[in-house]
């Protein structure tokens, strides 16, 4: 009897946001070459503004290692319990080093590593695709490390922290972008372990309590997408899209808005703009949904998703297996039919060139 | 409409511009390079005396940071929020255009006439 021949299921869900990890924190290691292999480096537990309750979900700790890093179990909860088809695999690593060597040393491992079990060993499904970190302190190092990861066939997008020593529009950074844009690969900006060297996590200093600083951080996105603006970077490079993944895509509209009644005014500061901000969001910014955000009122979440043009610009993401894991089957649930199969599928599909199907 | 003398050519040079009380909110009579132009004293934006604004030039990009500083003279940027207004053609220079009302301005026997 040969091969039973596979049979393939249509995708309903895309989880656009997995944060998967080594099974322990040293087995990076394995990954990396000396003088980086032995040296110290922050393990994958935040160190400022610790969860107070745990960083991590309890149900998706396995029997042995790092919640995140036991495929099994992930499958059972994401693709079994919760009807996820494909799921976007976006490692964190440790934010900005002080030691840029030593950070790209753990980038560059963090994309061998992937590659080597979740992208391969553990894909003969084909359901899992993968993020090329880089580390934005060298820019240079950043693109020949985009080159080396874009023919492969499951790494669909980049990713570098959300904090930064610059606004990512200035153009020490384009080097990365324009890597990324050239192999239309989206760049996806997520805030990684706070446990670098960071300024101050916000313009007024350092906050007190987690909830402080966990409402704000996503906030972020701001500067770097004003930046982006401003600095002509979605002109110069118009393959370019940014996906802001810790969510805040409530907060985008008031901002935008107020950037085009600042854009004409001003514009003779930065005539390589050449357009209103909000004309460039269809084109190049999209954001990963996030479980905390939204109104409190089920009754205005369609209403206000219409509004923020959600349809064309959120991404469905569970966060798995971080604390605040957003259930993947009951998402948007209270939403119409159609807005919620753009923000659980198709906006996913079209921005990771997904397939329809996936193997049964 | 009505045929306006503004005043004679002689009063009215290259670079200079006079606003002649017709209407509620007058009419801004420019000489740019020789041309005349007429544009209605309102800004379409918010209602501003947009003829009181700055005669200038404005910037383009020709490649990323490369900023050259073109059409002097020929921009009228308005005084409240600062839109720029090719004076030519009386519309924005940004997207998307709007459009501050124009009207048609001659020099007959060395008067400047307006149709308003």
């Amino acid at each position: 009897m040969g091969p039973v021949a596979k049979t393939e299921v249509e995708a309903q869900l895309v989880d656009a946001g997995v944060h998967p990890l080594v099974r322990q924190a040293n087995d990076l290691r394995e990954y990396m070459k000396e003088p980086y292999k032995s040296m110290p480096f922050p393990g994958p537990e935040r160190f400022y503004y610790p969860h107070p309750i745990g960083e991590h979900h309890p149900d998706a700790k396995p029997a042995q290692g790092l919640p995140g890093s036991d495929p099994d179990l992930l499958e059972r909860q994401l693709f079994e319990a919760n009807g996820v088809d494909f799921a976007v695999l976006l490692p964190l690593t440790r934010g900005l080093l002080p030691d840029a060597e030593l950070g790209n040393a753990v980038a560059a491992a963090t994309n061998e590593w992937l590659a080597d079990t979740w992208l391969s060993k553990y894909n003969q499904h084909g359901r899992y695709r993968g993020t090329i970190r880089v580390n934005p302190m060298t820019p240079d190092q950043a693109a020949r490390e985009i080159e080396k990861w874009a023919g492969h066939p499951y790494f669909v997008q980049v990713a570098v922290p959300m904090q930064s020593h610059h606004p990512y529009g200035q153009r020490q950074y384009h080097p990365i972008w324009e890597a990324a844009a050239r192999h239309n690969l989206p760049v996806a900006i997520h805030a990684d372990g706070g446990s670098s060297v960071d300024f101050w996590p916000t313009p007024a200093g350092y906050l007190t309590h987690f909830i402080e600083y966990s409402t704000f951080y996503p906030i972020n996105f701001a500067f770097h997408l004003v930046s982006f603006m401003a600095e002509g970077v979605f002109d110069r490079f118009e393959q370019f899209k940014v996906v802001f993944a810790d969510g805040a895509h409530d907060m985008l509209a008031p901002i935008v808005w107020r950037m085009d009644k600042d854009w004409r005014p001003t514009r003779h500061e930065m005539p390589w703009m050449k357009h209103m901000p909000n004309h460039y969001l269809k084109d190049h910014v999209l954001f990963l949904a996030h479980k905390l955000e939204g109104p409190s009122d089920p009754a205005i979440m369609a209403e206000w998703l219409a509004i923020n043009e959600a349809g064309n610009t959120l991404l469905f993401a569970s966060n798995y297996p971080q604390w605040d894991f957003n259930v993947p089957k009951g998402a948007f649930v209270d939403v119409p039919a159609d807005m919620r199969r753009r923000i659980v599928l198709e906006n996913a599909r079209e921005l990771y060139k997904l397939p329809a199907t996936r193997s049964a | 409409m009505a045929r306006h003398v503004v005043c004679r050519v002689e009063e009215l040079p290259p670079g200079s511009r006079r606003i002649v009380p017709i209407g509620r909110r007058g009419i801004g009579i420019f000489n740019v390079n020789g041309t005349y132009h007429a544009l209605h004293n309102v800004c379409p934006h918010a209602g501003a005396p947009l003829c009181l604004g700055r005669v200038t030039g404005t910037t383009v990009a020709t490649a990323p940071y490369q900023v050259e500083w073109v059409q002097e003279g020929e921009i009228l940027r308005c005084p409240w929020h600062g839109w720029e207004f090719e004076i030519a053609s009386g519309e924005t220079i940004t997207e998307p255009v709007e459009r501050v009302q124009t009207y048609s301005i001659f020099v007959e026997d060395g008067q400047v006439i307006i149709e308003a």
